[in-house]
C-alpha cells in the first residue's frame, strides 16, 4: 500500500484495511520478487479499466437519452471491460494477499504453521482449481476461434475468442503468483536447500 | 444413505473445515469441488456409485465461468464499489460528520444519532463489511469518548450503523443476491430501503431514549450551539450532494429510468464529480480508487468462482435435491422451515461473510422457500437482516473485530460486547417487524416502475 504523502488534502481518516488484516510474512525469493513485480505492474496498469467502463456506461447512457439510440456494441463492451478487470486482477489481488481468509484461527498460528496451510492449500486445492480450468478453458477458446464466433445480437462486438481467452489469460497470470507464493512458502519451511544452492553459488 | 449422498455431507463438512486453517475461501471452495469431482469418479469407478460425475461434468466449469464474464447484471458491482471508494476519498464524511454534530449539539445522544446518520449516508460506500464500521469508528468514537458518551453507547452504535451499510440500497450485496437467485435488482434495492430505514429509527428512538433515561451515558457538551439558520444552511449543503448522488442512483432505478447498471456509472462518476468539488480528486487519487476497486472486485469474483465450482459438483452429487428433502423433511409447516433457515443463516454468519453465504447457501434455500409459497424478494430482506445481525453478534461477529482493530485505547472488547447487546435486540424486534409485516418490503417494489 502506498502511503498518503500529502498530508494536507488527502483524507485524513482514509485507512487501509490492511492493517487490520495481518499478512503471513514470507519470505521473498528472487522468483517471487520478479513475479510479484510483474503481477503488480499489470494489475495497476488494468486498474484504469474501471475508469474506462465509466466513461463507455456515462456515454452509453447519454447517448440513449440525448440522442435517441443505444448501441448494443457499447453495451457489450461493458461487460468486456469488466471481465478483463476483475479477472487479470485476481492475481493482483494473490499477489497482495488480499484474498479472503478466515481469520478466526489463523492469526493465532505461529508462521510456520501458516507457512505449511499455505503450501498444502497451494498444491491440493488452488492448483488442481487453476489446473483444470486452464486446461478446459484451452478447448473452450479454440472451439470460439475455429468456428469464428462473434455475437449473437446485431451489432455485437466480434472476435469471441479474444474476450473468452481473457479467462485463460486471468487464471495463467494467477498460476504465476501461485509459483511466486510458493517459492516463498518453500524458501521458508526448507530453508536449508536454499542455503546449500547459494553456498553453492557462493563457492 | 446412498454414496453421493455421504460425498455432499462430506464435502459440505471439508469445506467448513479446511474454512477454518485461514486458506483463501476461494480457493478452498474451488479445490474442494475438484476433490469431490475427482472422489465421485473414483466412487463411480471402484463402488459402482452411480453418480455420473466425469471430467465432461467437471469441464462445465468454464462455460460457467464465462456466463460470470458476461453477466451485464454484475457490472454493477465493480462500479458500486468504485463509487464507495471514491465517497470514501472525496471526505464527505467529516463534512457530514461536523455539520450534523452541530444540528444535533444539543440533543442528549445527538453525537450518536450523527453517526447514525453519517452511516445511513455512506451505506453506499460499503458493502464491504470492515470499510464502514472502520470509517465510522475512526470519525465518531474517539469524538463520542471525548465527549463523555459511555463506551459502550458509543461502540454499539458504530457496529450496528456500520453493518447496516450491506443492507441499503445501492448495496453490493443486494446486486450479488439478486443475479444468484434470479431476481431484478432493482426490486431489491426497492424492497430493501424502508426495512433498513426502519432499523435506522429503531437506532435512533433507542439512543434517544437512553440519552433521556441514563443522561451520563451520553452528555450534552455545555458549549453547543444553539440551532441557526446558519448551521442548518450547512447541513443542507453537506447533505445535499451526497443524498442527492445516493437519490438520484436510486430514483433512476425506482423510475425505470436507468438499470442497475447504469445507475452505478452514474453513480461512480457522480461520486467522483463530488470529489472534485471537493479539491480532493487527483491522478493518484484516481489511480489508488481504480487499484483498490481491482482488489476489492478480484476478491469477491474469486469468490464467485470459487462458489460456481463448488456448487457445480454439489448439485452433481445430488446435494441440492439432499437439502431440499432436509429442509422439506422437518417436522414444522412453512413458517418453522423459513426460522430454521434464517437460524442456520445467522450462526453460519459468524464464520462466513456474507459473500459465501450468498454464493452457497442463498441459492440452495431460494428455491426450497420459494416453493414453499414465500415471496422472494421478501425473504431475501430477511436473510439479509439475518446476515447483518449475525455480524454484530459476540463473541465472533466481524463488525465487533473490525471496531476493536481501530478503537482508540482503553476500550476492550468486553465494552464492545456489552455496547453492542440492545442493538442485536432492536435487530430481532426489526427482524420480527419485517417478518410479520411483509409489506414494509413487498410495497414499494409493486408501487415502482408504474407510471
Amino acid at each position: 500500500m502506498q502511503p498518503h504523502t500529502s498530508p494536507s488534502n488527502v483524507d485524513p481518516v482514509h485507512l487501509e484495511l490492511d492493517q487490520l488484516n495481518p499478512h503471513t510474512q514470507l519470505p521473498t525469493t528472487p522468483v517471487s520478487r520478479c513475479l510479484d513485480a510483474l503481477l503488480q505492474r499489470t494489475g495497476e496498469a488494468v486498474s484504469w479499466v474501471w475508469v474506462l467502463l465509466m466513461a463507455v456506461i456515462i456515454l452509453n447512457v447519454f447517448m440513449r437519452y440525448a440522442l435517441g439510440e443505444g448501441r448494443i456494441e457499447f453495451e457489450e463492451l461493458q461487460w468486456h471491460l469488466y471481465a478483463i478487470g476483475w479477472l487479470l486482477a485476481l492475481s493482483y489481488c494473490f499477489a497482495a494477499d488480499d484474498h479472503v481468509r478466515v481469520d478466526l484461527l489463523h492469526h493465532r498460528f505461529s508462521l510456520r504453521t501458516q507457512a505449511w496451510v499455505e503450501l498444502f492449500g497451494i498444491l491440493f486445492l488452488l492448483l488442481p482449481f487453476i489446473g483444470t480450468v486452464l486446461w478446459y478453458a484451452i478447448p473452450f477458446i479454440s472451439y470460439s476461434w475455429q468456428t469464428s464466433e462473434v455475437s449473437g445480437d446485431p451489432g455485437g462486438l466480434p472476435y469471441r475468442w479474444l474476450i473468452k481467452s481473457v479467462l485463460f489469460a486471468g487464471f495463467f497470470l494467477l498460476a504465476l503468483a501461485t509459483v511466486s507464493r510458493l517459492s516463498r512458502v518453500i524458501a521458508l519451511l526448507f530453508p536449508a536447500r536454499r542455503l546449500a544452492t547459494s553456498t553453492a553459488a557462493r563457492v | 444413505m446412498e454414496i453421493n449422498e455421504i460425498l455432499a455431507c462430506t464435502m459440505f463438512a471439508t469445506f467448513i473445515g479446511l474454512l477454518f486453517s485461514g486458506f483463501p475461501v476461494a480457493w478452498v471452495m474451488g479445490g474442494v469441488a475438484i476433490l469431490f469431482g475427482i472422489l465421485a469418479m473414483a466412487a463411480d469407478h471402484w463402488l459402482d456409485a452411480f453418480i455420473g460425475i466425469d471430467w465432461n461434468y467437471v469441464s462445465i466449469i468454464v462455460p460457467r465461468m464465462w456466463d460470470v464474464m458476461t453477466n451485464w447484471v454484475l457490472v454493477a458491482l465493480p462500479m458500486f464499489v468504485f463509487m464507495g471508494l471514491m465517497l470514501d476519498r472525496s471526505g464527505v464524511a467529516e463534512d457530514l460528520m461536523t455539520n450534523l454534530a452541530r444540528l444535533f449539539g444539543r440533543v442528549r445522544g445527538g453525537l450518536a444519532v450523527t453517526v447514525t446518520f453519517v452511516g445511513l449516508l455512506l451505506a453506499a460506500s460499503t458493502g464491504i463489511i470492515g470499510a464502514s464500521v472502520v470509517l465510522l469508528a475512526v470519525l465518531g468514537v474517539p469524538l463520542m469518548l471525548r465527549e463523555g458518551y459511555s463506551k459502550e453507547l458509543a461502540c454499539g452504535t458504530v457496529c450496528s450503523t456500520g453493518t447496516l451499510g450491506i443492507l441499503i440500497p445501492p448495496s453490493i450485496m443486494l446486486v450479488m443476491m439478486g443475479d444468484r437467485i434470479g431476481l431484478s435488482v432493482g426490486d431489491l434495492f426497492l424492497g430493501a430501503l424502508f426495512p433498513g430505514l426502519l432499523l435506522a429509527a429503531l437506532y435512533v428512538a433507542y439512543i434517544l431514549t437512553l440519552g433521556f433515561l441514563r443522561p451520563a451515558s451520553a452528555p450534552v457538551p455545555d458549549d453547543a450551539e444553539r440551532v441557526s439558520p446558519r448551521i442548518l444552511l450547512d447541513v443542507l449543503l453537506a447533505v445535499l450532494p451526497t443524498a442527492g448522488l445516493i437519490l438520484a442512483v436510486l430514483g433512476s432505478i425506482f423510475f425505470g429510468i436507468a438499470t442497475p447498471t447504469e445507475a452505478s456509472g452514474v453513480g461512480a462518476l457522480g461520486a467522483t464529480l463530488l470529489a472534485l468539488s471537493k479539491k480532493r480528486l487527483s491522478l493518484q487519487v484516481l489511480k489508488e480508487v481504480g487499484r483498490e476497486t481491482s482488489k476489492s472486485t478480484a476478491f469477491i469474483f474469486a469468490l464467485l468462482l470459487g462458489a460456481t465450482g463448488f456448487s457445480l459438483v454439489l448439485r452433481g452429487l445430488g446435494g441440492d435435491e439432499l437439502i431440499e428433502s432436509a429442509l422439506t423433511g422437518l417436522p414444522f409447516g412453512p413458517t418453522g422451515i423459513l426460522i430454521c433457515i434464517l437460524a442456520v443463516t445467522f450462526v453460519l454468519g459468524f464464520f462466513l461473510d456474507w459473500i459465501e453465504l450468498t454464493l452457497i447457501i442463498l441459492p440452495l434455500v431460494a428455491p426450497v422457500v420459494s416453493g414453499l409459497g414465500f415471496d422472494l424478494v421478501w425473504f431475501t430482506v430477511l436473510f439479509a437482516v439475518c446476515l447483518q445481525t449475525s455480524f454484530l453478534t459476540p463473541p465472533v461477529g466481524f463488525a465487533l473485530f473490525y471496531l476493536k482493530g481501530v478503537a482508540p485505547a482503553g476500550v476492550q472488547l468486553g465494552n464492545i460486547y456489552r455496547g453492542v447487546m440492545p442493538f442485536i435486540l432492536i435487530q430481532l424486534l426489526g427482524l420480527s417487524i419485517v417478518f410479520y409485516w411483509q409489506g414494509i418490503v413487498t410495497w414499494l417494489p409493486s408501487a415502482a416502475y408504474t407510471p
